[in-house]
C-alpha cells in the first residue's frame, strides 16, 4: 500500500534535502520526541537560527516528517511500499535510506503511542466496599437488612470518576456469578479459535 | 393606597428547586475492604429534588451520628425561629 502525499506535505518535506543528513536525523529524533511528549515550539526557533531559515520552514519540515512517520506506522506499510512512497519525492539515495531507517527504527513505538489515541470508555481503577446493616428507615423500624455499598473508581481519558452503588448480598452473588461466567467464556473453543486466528 | 405586591421569589415561584421527597435510613457498617470489623452507625438521606424545569434528580448523602445531631439541631433552630415569625 503506497502513501498518498499531498501537495502541501511534499512542499514541507522539500526542506529536508536542503540540509545535512545529520540535521534530518536530528529532525527525526525531535519528531519522535514530540510524539512522546508533545511539541515544543522553542526548538524550532533555535534550529531556524542555526540553519538560517525561518522557524516556519523548520516547523513544517519536522511536522512533515512526523506525519510521514505516523501515517506509515499507522498503516504498517512494508519496507518496499515505504521506499516507493518516498521515491516520488525525488530525494537522494542517502536521504531515502535515512528516512527508511527512521521509519523502521521507530514504528513500533509510534504504533504504541497511536494506540493510546483510541476513544476510551470508563475503565476500572479500583473498588472500595462496605458491608452495612440497615436498622431502620422512614417507612419501617426494627429491621435487620444486610446491604453491600460499593464505591467504584473509574478512569476515563485521564479523568478520575467515582460511582457509588448499593445492593443486597444475593444480587452481589449473582453479579459475581455472571462475571465468572463471562471469564469462563474465554476458555470455550469458539473464543479460543477466534483469538488464535486474530494473532 | 398602594396594593401590596406579590413577592417575586417565593417557594412556589418556579425559580428555585423544589424538595419533593425526603427519605432516610439508619444503618450500621459492620465491615469494609479497609477494616474488617466495624461498628459504625450512620444516617443516609435520599432527597428527590425537582429543578424549575420540572426535571427530578436524586441526591443522597450520609452523615455520622454527630453530623446528624448537628443537622437535627439546625432544623430545631429553624422551627423555633418560625414560631416567632
Amino acid at each position: 500500500m503506497l502513501l498518498d502525499l499531498s501537495e502541501e506535505h511534499r512542499e514541507h518535506l522539500a526542506f529536508l534535502p536542503q540540509v545535512d543528513s545529520a540535521v534530518v536525523a536530528e529532525f527525526g529524533r525531535i519528531a519522535v520526541e514530540f510524539l512522546r511528549r508533545g511539541s515544543n515550539p522553542k526548538i524550532y526557533e533555535g534550529a531556524a537560527r542555526k540553519l538560517n531559515v525561518s522557524s516556519d520552514t523548520v516547523q513544517h519540515g519536522v511536522e512533515g516528517l512526523t506525519y510521514l512517520l505516523t501515517e506509515s506506522s499507522k498503516l504498517m506499510i512494508s519496507e518496499l511500499d515505504f521506499q516507493d512512497s518516498v521515491f516520488v519525492l525525488g530525494f537522494s539515495e542517502e536521504l531515502n535510506k535515512l528516512l527508511l531507517q527512521l521509519y523502521l527504527d521507530n514504528r513500533r513505538e509510534i504504533r504504541t503511542i497511536l494506540s493510546e489515541l483510541a476513544p476510551d470508555l470508563p475503565s476500572y481503577h479500583s473498588l472500595e466496599w462496605r458491608l452495612d446493616v440497615q436498622l431502620a428507615s422512614r417507612s419501617l423500624r426494627q429491621q435487620i437488612k444486610p446491604a453491600v455499598t460499593i464505591k467504584l473508581h473509574l478512569n476515563q481519558n485521564g479523568d478520575h470518576n467515582t460511582k457509588v452503588l448499593q445492593t443486597d448480598p444475593a444480587t452481589l452473588l449473582h453479579l459475581v456469578q455472571q462475571l465468572e461466567q463471562a471469564l469462563e467464556e474465554m476458555k470455550t473453543n469458539h473464543c479460543r479459535r477466534v483469538v488464535r486466528n486474530i494473532k | 393606597m398602594e396594593r401590596a405586591r406579590e413577592p417575586l421569589l417565593d417557594a412556589k415561584s418556579g425559580v428555585t428547586n423544589q424538595l419533593i421527597d425526603f427519605q432516610w435510613k439508619l444503618g450500621m457498617a459492620v465491615s469494609s475492604d479497609s477494616c474488617r470489623s466495624l461498628k459504625y452507625p450512620y444516617v443516609a438521606v435520599m432527597l428527590k429534588i425537582a429543578d424549575p424545569s420540572g426535571q427530578v434528580k436524586n441526591k443522597s448523602f450520609e452523615m455520622t451520628i454527630p453530623q446528624f445531631q448537628n443537622f437535627y439541631r439546625q432544623f430545631k433552630e429553624i422551627a423555633a425561629v418560625i414560631e416567632t415569625v
